[in-house]
């Protein structure tokens, strides 16, 4: 038996091609995005048609409590004058979320392809860094690399750009490690339960051992720590990282 | 078709991911917090309204509490001025009502003193007129005889003039 992990598979690519990029492939990240955008997006109409001054109905009462939280945290992290960044951590972690959990349902998960966190990792990267302009111009900024000797400088730039590949690697390492043990614990399992069956003889065995029988039950416990904990927790690191870092870069 | 590899950076799927996060930052801002402000915010000016609406009635309360008591202590005020007003319009009246009783008294006093002192006098003439019918008779059988009437009305005379002394 074989046990493939590859890369998302690529569902279509365009005939015509730009240099450098090369042509356009639409892999499974990029529709299953998508496909989380637009859950992200009916869940946020959902909850807030039909909304009321007074009386609120639960499904308010939660909308409300959802911004309330957000407000929450990126104010309690940044401060009020990062009062604006709300929605960007709000999409970072919804979507974040959501892709971590769509792979619950056996498709692809956009979190398991590094670069969906790269580029989340490098707008974040942007923010930094520009908030540390703001901070202390670009001299200043940059002048900050050469602190506290010169010598040390490669190792400040090494630094400064560990930070946006930490933190993509991190995010997408654990998302992927899930799919990497998922993958082969059920490999593991349709084999252990195809060699145990195969041991009754006769054709009822020949015809059990192609049921994965041990599948059902031990990836499913597996699957709390991979996908929902893992899934929650590195959703909220990534937020976390992200507000705590912009927030610093602010403070100069 | 085919699989991309599992670990490796593709511009083209990191650059749609970079759109797709601003794309998604843009939806969320517009379909849930933009939403959801608008209608805490609205709350919040209900609440402001109705606190701006309670400290007024509050106020205006308060303004007429003290209007009231001000026309309280003003009524306070008229009443007493009333009472007095009337004690002494009653003392008043009450002193000329005695004043005018003792006049009252002074003159019946007066007026009977007069009316006992005329009913003395009556009296004296009426007792007068019967002496000396009496004393005539008396005479008359003492002597035995007329006196003439030039002596009878010098001997009456004479008489009451002695009981009018004795009197």
């Amino acid at each position: 038996m074989d046990v493939n992990i590859t890369g998302p598979k690529v569902l279509w690519t365009s005939p015509w091609s730009i240099p450098v990029l090369g042509p356009f492939r639409l892999t499974e990240t990029i529709l299953i995005s998508w496909v989380v955008m637009a859950l992200i997006t009916l869940l946020c109409i959902w909850l807030t048609h039909d909304l009321k001054v007074e009386k609120v109905t639960k499904r308010q009462a939660f909308a409300e409590m959802l911004v309330e939280t957000a407000d929450k945290f990126v104010i309690g992290n940044m401060g009020e004058k990062f009062a604006y960044f709300v929605p960007f951590v709000a999409a970072l972690f919804a979507t974040s979320l959501v892709s971590n959990l769509i792979g619950l349902f056996g498709v692809w998960s956009p979190t398991a392809d590094l670069n969906t966190e790269a580029a989340w990792a490098i707008v974040v990267f942007t923010i930094i860094t520009s908030q540390k302009i703001k901070a202390g111009g670009l001299g200043g900024y940059l002048k900050g690399f050469t602190q506290p000797i010169a010598v040390l400088t490669p190792f400040n730039v090494l630094s400064e750009l560990a930070t946006p590949v930490s933190m993509a690697c991190r995010h997408f390492g654990n998302i992927l490690s899930g799919v990497v043990i998922s993958t082969l614990v059920y490999g593991a399992l349709a084999v252990a339960s195809s060699k145990l069956l195969g041991l009754i003889p006769g054709a009822v065995g020949a015809v059990l051992s192609h049921v994965p029988i041990l599948s059902v039950g031990v990836p499913a416990i597996l699957s709390v720590y991979f996908d929902w904990f893992s899934g929650v927790m590195q959703a909220y690191i990534f937020c976390m990282l992200t507000t705590m870092y912009i927030a610093n870069a602010a403070e100069g | 078709m085919g699989n991309q590899e599992l670990v490796t950076i593709v511009p083209w799927t990191l650059i749609a991911q970079l759109l797709n996060l601003f794309l998604q930052m843009f939806l969320i801002k517009k379909f849930l917090f933009k939403p959801i402000r608008n209608v805490l915010q609205k709350r919040k000016e209900l609440a402001d309204a109705q606190i701006a609406e309670a400290t007024k009635a509050k106020d205006e309360a308060l303004a007429m509490k003290s209007e009231y008591e001000k026309n309280l202590s003003d009524a306070r005020e008229k009443a007493g001025d009333i009472l007095a007003t009337a004690q002494k319009s009653a003392t008043k009246q009450s002193e000329d009502i005695l004043r005018e009783a003792n006049e009252q008294a002074i003159a019946l006093k007066a007026k009977a003193e007069k009316d006992i002192a005329q009913e003395k006098r009556k009296a004296v003439n009426e007792i007068k007129d019967e002496i000396g019918d009496m004393a005539i008779e008396i005479a008359g059988k003492v002597i035995e005889r007329e006196l003439s009437a030039k002596d009878h009305e010098k001997l009456i005379d004479e008489f009451i003039e002695k009981v009018g002394e004795q009197s």
